[in-house]
Formats: structure tokens, sequence, C-alpha cells
């Protein structure tokens, strides 16, 4: 029922709000500074874009994630700060849900936000997915853990301040093959980062003169139980010694959770990629017993004997209480890399921003190491390190760097099992 | 593709297997039954059912993190509370004012993704809160080992401790819901409303309790399922009931979302397929487990297409084969 007579006092309601938006809309518009840099007083405020899986299958780590940016935030508006520079640096975190669209949606919204530099995605699929919106429309994308070598590309606006896993997988090759592996089956994530690593693995371990198969399986799944049951099945059937497990966290996590409980997956060597280190999942005493058993060994891109990254952990832990999820280190120093390229540009525009960023990374040391970009746009100075589940004094379990790469071969330098 | 070769299954990989399938048919009609105990009565394509899951997962996994518990059966109560409360609250709160209103199905099925979505990212706000306070990562949690279940072991066939919960809980849940809805005035009252809401009002049946009640049991029994999910899967992420949510409804839609006895068959025939399924075609064929969530999708479609749930279906064959008096 619509009453005839509209009480008057609504009539004012309604023009004394359509006043107050007209008004604010116009102060708005006059004050409002260009998008992405905004003054504030003398000084100038920038907005760095962030797209974290905060939800969705990286969660786990993207959480992590969302600390480590406000103290790297925190960390370069103090050290811009102690130059005397009078800028601040903002962020904007968006969730992209571990989505590749989630992704360039996110991207896009910074795009129609004026912002020109964006930390993130994570994932190399996603990365792929935002790199033609990003390239077309020059907004710098600095992606702390894409890893997939077919996105080591020349002269695009996607940097990665990790090395391409072309480097890792000849890692791992030379880890499983050293330690007597000589008829592996690469289990892998089906997407742009398991494919691309296996792929690479393999060719590596061939030259070698060892034989490799690959399994791939569905990422997203809530339960890894009956792919772990058809690993086993082929392990046992074609006569593998050993399994190499490229995988995410939370994935790898279950699919090691479910072969410890199989006697056939139980007696082959285990030798996993950078995913699942850091996981507190794996600190569990079913996958520590079962990684002492099999002697299971990772790989992971480090900077040998950093003394910033132990500043870096210690900072972490004593602010959140938090181990570093794998990436975090990486993470940090994208964000300064960011801050001090939009300095050093001069204007706000990608192209000067992805030219100044090449030159500020050349000069750049953080807990990720030096962070030199090579041709490609990925950390050209990528040392790996090799990881493993020790079993501590009090009984627990935690992930420790028992060896480094160097030169072509693994060199321990402590016993891990 | 891999080359064809002679049929091969280790003796010791197929007997695991069997024990995995029987655990995952159990684990489905925990999950699967109370949807189509739900819907019968109320007529809610409800996509918070997966939420039902993952809350009670998630009861287990605070009260593992935060207070150390490790017995199940109190873990299991406060699954139960926590989901059936949530779907008694959804019932009072969004879908009986709508159904008021006279909202169509659809409307409902909308506003249940709208409050999946909400209860999705919410339990994150939990969690969140729950790792600034203690410090201990629960958005990717590993499974819990509970205390006081014997696991067994028949000759080289192992069953874990989580295989003997989940079946007795399986049992418990049957020989309940069978005693329940046969035996006592309350299950026949819910019969009744499932059956023609309009005409058990008029004969004096309290409709609106008999929902609410199927709403407590529907959730509470689903939270129960999250519970023995945290006893059995690799690991936890808020994102546990979501992933399953195609296998739940390719469950209960084999069940046609009406007959209880139809949703426990389609169980054991998706944990089958889905099980057997790939472990066969990936030996024999050289076929990717990768194919897994596609062997479900196929029986999905199977079921849409060959026997549509009453209501939810209506499509083409379901129309032709009411016409030919196929189905009353």
């Amino acid at each position: 029922m619509v009453s005839k007579s509209i009480p008057i006092q609504l009539i004012y309601l309604i023009v004394g709000v359509l006043i107050g938006l007209a008004a604010g809309y116009g102060v708005f518009s006059i004050t409002a500074p260009p998008p992405g840099e905004a003054p504030v007083g003398e000084g100038r405020t920038y907005t760095i874009g962030f797209t974290l899986p905060l939800s969705g299958e990286l969660s786990s780590i993207g959480k992590i994630w969302e600390k480590v940016t406000r103290l790297a935030i925190e960390d370069l508006n103090n050290e811009v700060k102690a130059y005397g520079l009078n800028v601040t640096f903002n962020y904007e975190i968006l969730d992209d849900e571990t989505k590749d669209d989630k992704a360039l949606q996110n991207v896009q919204t910074f795009a129609q936000k004026g912002i020109k530099v964006v930390v993130g995605p994570a994932a190399s699929s996603q990365v792929k997915v935002v790199k033609a919106f990003a390239d077309e429309n020059k907004i710098v994308i600095i992606s702390p853990s894409s890893t997939s070598p077919t996105l080591a590309l020349k002269g695009d606006f996607i940097f990665r301040t990790v090395g391409s896993d072309a480097g890792q997988a000849k890692a791992l090759a030379t880890l499983a093959y050293q330690e007597g592996a000589r008829k592996v089956i690469v289990f892998h994530r089906n997407d742009e980062y398991g494919r691309a690593f296996a792929d690479f693995f393999i060719n590596y371990f061939k030259d070698f003169g060892g034989t490799a198969a690959s399994q791939p399986y569905q990422t997203g799944l809530a339960d890894y139980a009956a792919e772990v049951s058809a690993l086993a099945a082929r392990v046992q059937s074609e006569g593998f010694d050993a399994v190499v497990l490229v995988s995410f966290d939370t994935d790898g996590a279950n699919i090691l959770s479910h072969a410890a409980e199989s006697a056939i997956l139980s007696g082959v060597r285990w030798f996993v990629s950078e995913g699942p280190h850091g996981a507190s999942e794996l600190l569990t005493q079913s996958v520590g017993e079962f990684a002492a058993k099999v002697r299971l060994y990772g790989t992971r891109p480090l900077f040998i004997a950093n003394p910033l990254y132990a500043e870096f952990k210690d900072k972490l832990k004593e602010k959140f209480g938090l181990e570093p999820a794998v990436f975090c280190e990486n993470l940090y120093d994208a964000v300064k890399l960011a801050g001090w390229a939009i300095i050093r540009a001069g204007s706000y525009d990608g192209d000067a921003i992805a030219g100044a960023l090449v030159e500020v990374a050349k000069t750049y040391y953080g807990p990720s190491g030096w962070t030199m970009f090579d041709e490609a746009g990925d950390k050209a100075m990528q040392d790996y390190g090799v990881w493993a589940i020790v079993k501590t004094a009090e009984g627990k379990y935690e992930f420790r760097d028992v060896g480094v790469y160097e030169r072509g071969s693994i060199v321990f330098i402590e016993e891990a099992y | 593709m891999r080359r064809l070769k002679m049929p091969q299954v280790p003796w010791d990989v197929l007997s695991s297997l069997t024990v995995m399938v029987v655990q995952y048919s159990l684990l489905y009609m925990i999950f699967a039954v109370p949807l189509t105990l739900s819907y019968r009565t109320t007529k809610v394509i409800n996509f918070v059912h997966s939420n039902f899951v993952t809350y009670g997962a998630y009861a287990a996994i605070l009260l593992n993190g935060l207070y150390g518990n490790r017995n199940m059966l109190l873990a299991a109560a406060l699954a139960f509370t926590v989901s059936g409360g949530i779907a008694v609250l959804n019932n009072v709160a969004v879908f009986r004012p709508l159904d008021k209103k006279g909202a169509k199905p659809v409307a409902l099925m909308i506003s249940s993704m709208g409050l999946w979505i909400f209860y999705k990212y919410l339990l994150y706000t939990i969690i969140d809160l729950a790792t600034y306070f203690s410090r201990i990562n629960f958005v990717s949690y590993p499974k819990i080992v509970y205390e006081w279940i014997p696991s067994l072991s028949l000759g080289s066939v192992k069953l874990s401790s989580s295989f003997i919960a989940t079946s007795l809980s399986a049992a418990a849940m049957i020989a309940g819901l069978y005693a329940l809805l046969e035996k006592t005035n309350l299950g026949r009252a819910m019969r009744a409303v499932s059956d023609n809401p309009t005409l058990s009002e008029i004969s004096g049946i309290p409709r609106h309790m008999v929902v609410n009640l199927t709403w407590l049991i529907a959730g509470g029994i689903a939270g129960v399922g999250g519970v023995l999910w945290t006893s059995y899967a690799g690991s936890i992420t808020p994102e546990a009931g979501d992933s399953m949510i195609l296998q739940i409804f390719t469950v209960g839609f084999i069940g046609g979302l009406s007959s209880l006895t139809r949703t426990c068959i389609g169980a054991v025939l998706v944990a089958s397929i889905e099980n057997y399924g790939i472990t066969l075609l990936n030996q024999f064929f050289g076929v990717e487990t990768s194919y897994k969530p596609f062997l479900t999708f196929i029986t999905l479609i199977t079921t849409l297409v060959v026997s549509p749930p009453l209501g939810a279906g209506g499509g083409l064959p379901y129309k032709l084969f009411r016409r030919a008096g196929r189905s009353a």
C-alpha cells in the first residue's frame, strides 16, 4: 500500500540526503588526489596492491603472508622516513581465493583505482592469467612465489623475486640421483607449477642416466587417499625406487600423511619440492616417523647462510608468533623492492617503475638474499638448499636445512636421519 | 597415455583400497543422508550443508588445538550442537521468513548459497582470531589422533581407528534414523510433512517444530561427519566441506533427494567409482588420476539425466517419464 500523502519530514530528509551527496561528491572530486598516489600534508602516499590467497587452496600460506605484508610495509615506511623522505606507503590486500580468474579481477580492480604496482598473485597459474592484462595496462606484477619456468619471459611486466624452477628441478634431480634413486615416479600437481616442474625434473633426471615417469593429480581436492593408493599400485607394479612429490603445502601434507600408512610407499625413497616446506601439518609424529623411515629430503630456494633471513625469522616469531611459511622472505623483499622502485621511478607510471625496479634490485639485499633480476625478470642469484624433517631433543619435529646445492652437486652439512 | 598391459593390482593395494572404499562409502553416507533428510522435509536445496561439515570439523579442531581435546565423543557432541544450531538458525532467520513471503524453491536455494559464502568467511574470521590468540595455524590442520578408539588388524588388512569410529557412527546413524522415522510419532510426523506439508498441517502436526527438528538432526549429523573427517583426512582446511560438495550432492541426487536407502546406495556407488575406478583406469589404461573429479561429474550428470530428483530436476527426461506414467 502506498500512502497518498507523503509526510513533509520525509521530503526534507530525501532532499537533505541528495544535497549532502552532491556536496560530498563535489568536495571529494575537488580534493581527491590522483589515484594510486595521494599527497598527504606535504608528503606523498602511495598504495601498493596485493592479491593474496587468503582463502582457497593456499590460504594457510596466505594468512601468514598477510602478516609478512604488514611487517614489510611497516619496515619500508620506517626506512623511507630514516632517509628523510616524506613518503608513506599504504597497502591494500584483496583475497584471490587461490583462483586464477579472481586474481585477474583483483588486478583489474587495482588498475581501475590507478594502482600501478601489485604484489602477488602466488601461484604460477594465476600469474599466467594476469600477465596479458598487466602487460597491456603496464601494471608491474611482482610475484614472490611463482616459479614455473614457462613464465620466464623477457620484456614483460611480470617480475618474480624467486628463481624459476628450471634451477630447482635440476637441484632436486641431482639430489635424487646422488642419493641413489634410478627409477623415479614424479607425483605432481596438475597445474602450471606442477607440470613444468615435472617436465624439467624428468629431463634433468634422464640426462643423469635415470628413468622417470610422471603421475599428475587433480588439485583442490578435500583428500588425496585415492590418489595415494593409485600411486602405491604403480610403485609396486612398475618397481619405482623413489617418489618425487611436487606439491603445495596442504595437499603435500595430506599426501604424505596417507603415504605414511602405506607399506609400499614407506619402502621407497621420497624427494619433495619446496611447496610443503614450513607447513605445520608435516610436523606430526606419523609424518615425522615416515620422513625418517624413507629418508625424506626436499629442496627449496634460499640464500645460503643469510644472516638477514635469521633476523627476519626472529622478527616474525617475536611479532606474530609465526614460523615463516614458504616464500615469506621473497614476499618481504618484493614489498621493499616495490616501494623503492616507486620512489626511484620519479613518475608514477608502469614503464618507469618497471625500469626502476630492475635498477633497485641490483643493489638490494634482503632476507631472500641478493634480489637482482635476470633478463626474464626472475631472481638471478638463486641458491637451493636441502631440507628435512628432523626430530628435536624434546621429541618434537622441525624443518631443518641440512644441505646445499653447489656447483652441480649436493653437499650435506649435517646428518638429518 | 601409457602402454596397455596385463591387469596387475597387487593384493595389499587392493585390500587397502577396499578398506578405503568402505570408509568413503560410510563417510559419504554420513554426509549425504542428512542432505536428503533435510531436503525432503524442507524442500531447500541447501548449500550450507557443506558448512555443516566444515563447522563440525572445526569444532573438533578448535577443541583439539585450544584445549588439547582428544575425546571424539566430546568433539562430536559439540559439532552436533554447532552445526545443528546453525541449521535451525538458518531456518528461523532466513528460510521460514522467505517461505512465508511465498519464495519459490529457487529463491530458497539462492539464499542458501548466500549463507554458504557468509558462513565460509565467518569461519575464516573465527580461525583468524583463534590463530591470533593461540599462535597455532588453524587454516591447515593435521589429522587428529583421538584416544580410546582401537584399531584392528585382520591378517594383512589394517582397520584404522578412524575406520572403526566411522563404521560405528554410520551404524548408529542408520539405526537411529530407522528407529526415529519408523517407530516414533515424531518420525511419522517428519515423514508426513515431507509427503504433504499442507495436509500434515491441517491434520494437526506442528509443522514448524517438525521442520526445525529436522534441520537440527540434519545439521547435527553432517557436523558429526566433519568430526569423523578430522580423524581421516590427511589435512583439514576451511575448504574441506566445499571441496566435497560435488560428491555429497551426487550421492544425494542418486538418492533422488527423497530416499534414504537410495542415498546410502549412492554413497557406495560414488565411493567405488571414485576409488576403484580411478585406480583401475590408472593401472590398466594409464588414465591420469587427475581425472577423478571427472568420473564424479559423469556420475552426477548421468544421474540427473536418467533419474532427476523430484522437484530439483523437472528437465525433459523427468517430464517424459512422468507422462509415460513411470514416475509417480
